[in-house]
């Protein structure tokens, strides 16, 4: 296999091999035979996610940090005169997140082996489905592809809440999905603006956000996106439009109302996925799209994203703390821990928005993991509710354990990796936004208050349900998912330089893009772009937690 | 006397399709007659299946004719001398596709006509009369021919809509649809006359020399031969018959006829905006983004409250009219190639749906209740799948024909700066997402009813769905070819055949 099509492998295998799964299936009941059984479905798509997973790690190995731009490029026409082109390509900041996303997979697979009994085989092709929508909006450099990738992964993931959700689940299947449309689709809008804008400036139809290895065109990142003028032009309309499809998938207050109804709904690995990759898809666009094409905007608009996100981290946290059941307390937990990822992004300094992409991949481990661990108590008692539950640490020591570590990871425990996404993100904020900064920090002393007060209530105490006391602890499987899931939290605790080393420069690249445009865009008249200072610290290259 | 020069390799498409209408007419009567066939028993079924593949073969040689003429591309005119229709690539295009429709729809027709016990020759004759006056509408470069063509498309129309005779909402909806076509026509026939009087002549070209905006006798030409083809296409306000109509209909019926027409008055409309108006266009782009506007947001809401998957059906016509509409706003080439590229995507995905709903027909009754889909993910998985596959390319969720079409319209709409509208539009999309779900809600996630779907499929219905299956991912995906469709590049045809009108 030559390496540049090393994306394209990695992107497609799990969609190609669903496919080939369907097709043999069809065949064999044409032919008179039962389709595949069950467990053939289940193995070959556990394999495909693990080979995807290998796969992706030679992304890993062959991605070089000190190089600036996308690397793994690949291009070719697909809708040439339409400027729309198969343009993939990774930087230090999707590189994680598809790694996040290949890891994930396999692991939300193996958890939900026994807990989908219904119609196994479609579950595992729209599994497999979801993977390569993820991952092609997440590799993809066109924005055309970007915009395919983004909504088609809303249909197998509405089809996996719809089907196999708990009792409203057509009610959160069909809310997730309007939800997500109104904003993208305003988006699309947008997208066509740009795309106009760019072929009226320099004479070239390309859909490309960067410029393409063969030249020819300066991607849409290259126009000049005016400030003032007719209303649809401009950037801050524009950023508009990107900004509440972002915000959406995020979710930023008051935008979040999906994603509780779709967390609680949604089966095991459902909310694994969702909460670890899909709300990442969200912060991700903002960082890619948003923030490149349209800096002076951005700015203009940072007061009122810094004002939703420490909304969303407060109300969320309070939230979070009157839940009585425990997957919708999980569901709140993440509407603040977004806010703290969008915090650090909107702080425009390396610190922030480096924290902010560590904290993305820390959150989708931990928050996957709460998850997962939810998923197994639920199994065995079929209730989630916390009042239901206490001194579960008793029958179940092994996942009283587990439980503790992810809670440590989540609520920020040093050594962990929840510690030190947290920490650079306030470090960011704080330079920036000084009161903001201090504001946050309550969220960070009120996730502790409730994920501590969680899990006391259910893993201590007195055993006073009598159907606690026979609980069964975590077999081998669960196990070996949950040692899965701790050794990269520990990990990325002990050495974020890993992952670091690898944001950085792509952070440092986007930081001056933004500032290169937002002051040609305002001339320096920008108030708020004067108060933030020079964007790159003298040792933007050397942070250390 | 000298004997005109004329070109008849124009009309063989139309040759092709009439002499099929009068072999289909002539066989029904000898075959009806006849006590065995070829040592076969000659049964109502017998004759039906191959009245149907008659007409399928010379639907086939008139999509391969003007096809292929279409791939050449020089505009020829019939007469030279008196240029009324001309077959060029738009013309050719067109015709083509509505010949394939009208194809698939027979094929479909063949095992529904039997199952309600009305498998009748006369089908298959009205079908091919009605595809002869569609390409005579569409070829037409004359306000004439357009009028012949129309009324020759309709009135067999009207005929197959009440083609249930015995079932009462066939009969309403047969007479309902003549007596509002017939209106249609007139007040058509009353701006030709106008335009007549204004210009001398009835031939775009001349209408075009003549007519201008500030003259009122013009501007209520226009605007009464916009109302004519508003009707035709089933735009708000004139929309009012289309769901009644649809839902009487057989549904093998309104499968053809949601496509066919539409394809047929809107290349129609394209031909006369842009041949007759293009000079005046800014005027006419207000009259044409309120109808857009208006049509997009009445057919999408009130296709939301429906409970009959035919009604349902219906408005979601009327809200792709709307956005087909939206393509002629802008007035450029841009535009009406996204009109054609939409029509193309269309025909398949609608001629799907419907032909689900055909397929499920069951003992004589039309399997019409929206939640008699549920729990068909259960019995008829294959069916629920394609259903669902025709439900979000109509919602235009992309990797299927539906989201390309909607991106070159909305394009086209925003490089002509008509943002606004482009904005109703995706708004509106959003609601039409919400009622296109319904169905795979009910099919996926809910248990099968009592209403007991039909359990077999034919083969012709197996075709038939198949290809529009694939149409719609191929035109989703890569529409302009790839790998062994290298040479169907649909998305360049659709932008040739317009930069061809222009030219001309």
């Amino acid at each position: 296999m030559e390496a540049t099509h090393l994306l394209t492998l990695v992107t497609f295998l799990p969609l190609a091999v669903g496919l080939a799964l369907l097709a043999t299936s069809a065949v064999a009941r044409a032919l008179g035979a039962e389709g595949l059984p069950a467990s053939v479905w289940r193995l070959t798509g556990l394999l495909t996610t693990v080979a995807t997973f290998a796969f992706s790690l030679r992304l890993w190995t062959g991605f070089d940090p000190t190089e600036i731009g996308y690397q793994f490029i690949e291009y070719r026409p697909w809708l040439p005169d339409y400027g729309i082109h198969y343009f993939v390509g990774i930087d230090g900041i999707s590189l994680v997140l598809v790694l996040l996303t290949t890891f994930l997979m396999p692991i939300a697979l193996a958890a939900s082996w026994t807990d989908i009994g219904r119609s196994v085989r479609s579950y595992i092709f729209f599994m497999l489905f979801l993977e390569t929508g993820m991952l092609g909006a997440f590799v993809s450099l066109n924005v055309f592809a970007f915009y395919v990738f983004w909504e088609l992964m809303l249909v197998p993931m509405y089809f996996i809440i719809g089907i196999w959700g708990g009792p409203r689940r057509v009610y959160a299947a069909v809310k997730f999905f309007l939800f997500t449309m109104v904003g993208s689709l305003l988006m699309l809008v947008a997208i066509l603006v740009v795309f106009y804008l760019h072929y009226q400036q320099t004479g070239v139809l390309s859909l490309d956000l960067v410029a393409p290895p063969g030249g020819g065109s300066t991607g849409l990142i290259g126009t000049a996106i005016p400030t003032t003028g007719i209303w649809w032009q401009t950037q801050y309309w524009l950023f508009a439009a990107f900004a509440l499809a972002f915000a959406i998938k995020v979710p930023m207050v008051p935008l979040h109302t999906w994603l509780p109804d779709a967390h609680v709904e949604a089966p095991t690995p459902g909310s694994v996925v969702l909460a670890a990759v899909l709300l990442k898809m969200g912060t991700y666009g903002f960082l890619r799209f948003a923030l490149p094409l349209f800096p002076a905007a951005a700015i203009e608009w940072t007061p009122v994203i810094l004002a939703l996100a420490l909304v969303g981290i407060v109300y969320g946290s309070l939230v979070a703390m009157v839940q009585a059941d425990i997957k919708k307390l999980v569901a709140y937990s993440s509407v603040a821990h977004l806010g703290f990822v969008m915090l650090g992004m909107f702080a425009f300094n390396v610190h922030g928005i480096s924290g902010s992409v560590l904290q993305m991949v820390n959150h989708g481990l931990s928050t996957g993991a709460l998850f997962l661990l939810v998923g197994m108590l639920y199994e065995r008692r079929h209730t989630r509710m916390i009042g239901d539950f206490g001194g579960v640490a008793r029958p179940m020591p092994v996942y009283a354990a587990c439980f503790g570590i992810v809670t440590m990871s989540s609520i920020g425990l040093p050594m962990l990796n929840g510690f030190v996404g947290e920490f650079l993100i306030l470090i960011g904020t704080f330079l920036a936004w000084p009161i903001v900064a201090v504001v946050a920090t309550s969220g960070v002393v009120l996730a502790a208050a409730y994920m501590l007060w969680m899990f006391r209530r259910v893993m201590f105490g007195p055993v006073d349900n009598e159907e606690n006391r026979g609980l069964i602890d975590l077999d081998l499987r669960e196990k070996l998912v949950m040692v899965a899931m701790i050794v990269p939290i520990i990990w990325i605790g002990l050495y974020p330089e890993a992952l670091l080393r690898r944001i950085e420069p792509s952070v440092i690249d986007l930081l001056e893009k933004v500032e290169r445009g937002s002051a040609d865009a305002a001339q320096g008249r920008d108030p708020l772009l004067a108060q933030l200072g020079p964007v790159l610290p003298a040792d933007a290259g050397e942070v250390q937690p | 006397m000298n004997t005109p020069d004329l070109n008849f390799s124009v009309v063989g498409p139309l040759v092709w399709v009439s002499l099929g209408a009068m072999v289909v007419l002539l066989g029904e009567v000898l075959l009806s007659r006849a006590k065995t066939f070829f040592g076969r028993t000659v049964t109502t079924s017998l004759v039906g299946s191959l009245l149907a593949g008659t007409s399928i073969f010379f639907l086939a040689m008139a999509t391969y004719m003007a096809l292929a003429h279409a791939a050449m591309g020089n505009a020829t005119p019939f007469d030279p001398a008196h240029p009324m229709f001309v077959l060029d690539r738009f013309s050719a295009l067109i015709s083509g596709l509505i010949a394939l429709a009208a194809l698939l729809s027979c094929a479909l027709s063949i095992q529904y006509l039997d199952e309600l016990r009305i498998n009748h020759g006369e089908y298959y004759a009205l079908v091919l009369f009605s595809v002869a006056g569609m390409m005579l509408m569409v070829c037409a470069v004359d306000m004439l021919p357009v009028f012949l063509g129309l009324e020759l498309m309709s009135i067999p129309i009207y005929v197959l809509a009440g083609f249930d005779r015995k079932k009462l909402s066939s009969n309403e909806s047969a007479l309902k649809y003549f007596l509002i076509g017939s209106f249609a026509s007139a007040i058509l026939l009353y701006g030709v006359a106008l335009l007549y009087g204004v210009a001398g002549a009835t031939s775009f070209a001349a209408i075009r020399a003549a007519a201008s905006l500030t003259n009122p006798l013009a501007v209520a030409g226009l605007g009464l031969v916009i109302v004519g083809f508003a009707f035709k296409i089933s735009s708000v306000p004139f929309h009012q018959w289309t769901p009644d109509v649809y839902e009487g209909a057989p549904s093998a019926v309104t499968a053809f006829m949601s496509v066919t027409v539409k394809l047929a008055a809107f290349a129609a409309l394209l031909r006369v905006l842009a041949l007759s108006f293009e000079p005046q266009g800014e005027a006419l782009q207000n009259v044409l983004w309120v109808l857009s506007a208006l049509t997009m947001v009445v057919g999408n809401f009130m296709a939301v409250i429906q409970q009959n998957i035919k009604r349902m059906l219906a408005y979601s016509s009327i809200a792709h009219a709307g956005y087909l509409l939206m393509g002629f706003v802008p007035g450029t080439q841009a535009g009406y190639a996204a009109v054609v590229f939409y029509l193309i995507c269309y025909v398949f995905m609608n001629l799907g749906a419907f032909g689900v709903v055909v397929v499920l027909a069951n003992r004589g009754r039309d399997c019409e209740n929206i939640d008699s889909f549920a729990g068909l993910a259960r019995t008829r998985p294959g069916l629920a799948a394609l259903m669902t596959l025709f439900m979000i390319s109509l919602a235009g969720i992309p990797g299927t024909a539906g989201f390309m079409a909607k991106w070159q319209i909305f394009a086209s709409a925003v490089a002509a700066g008509q943002v606004p509208l482009a904005i109703i539009g995706v708004l509106t999309s959003v609601v039409s997402v919400y009622y296109y779900l319904r169905v795979p809600v009910l099919m996926y996630m809910r248990e099968p009813g009592e209403d007991a779907p039909r359990m077999e499929i034919g083969s012709s219905e197996f075709l038939v769905l198949a290809v529009c299956a694939f149409a719609v991912l191929y035109l989703g995906i890569v529409p302009n070819g790839w790998w062994v469709f290298d040479g169907l590049h649909v998305l360049d045809w659709a932008r040739d055949s317009v930069r061809g009108l222009f030219a001309s």
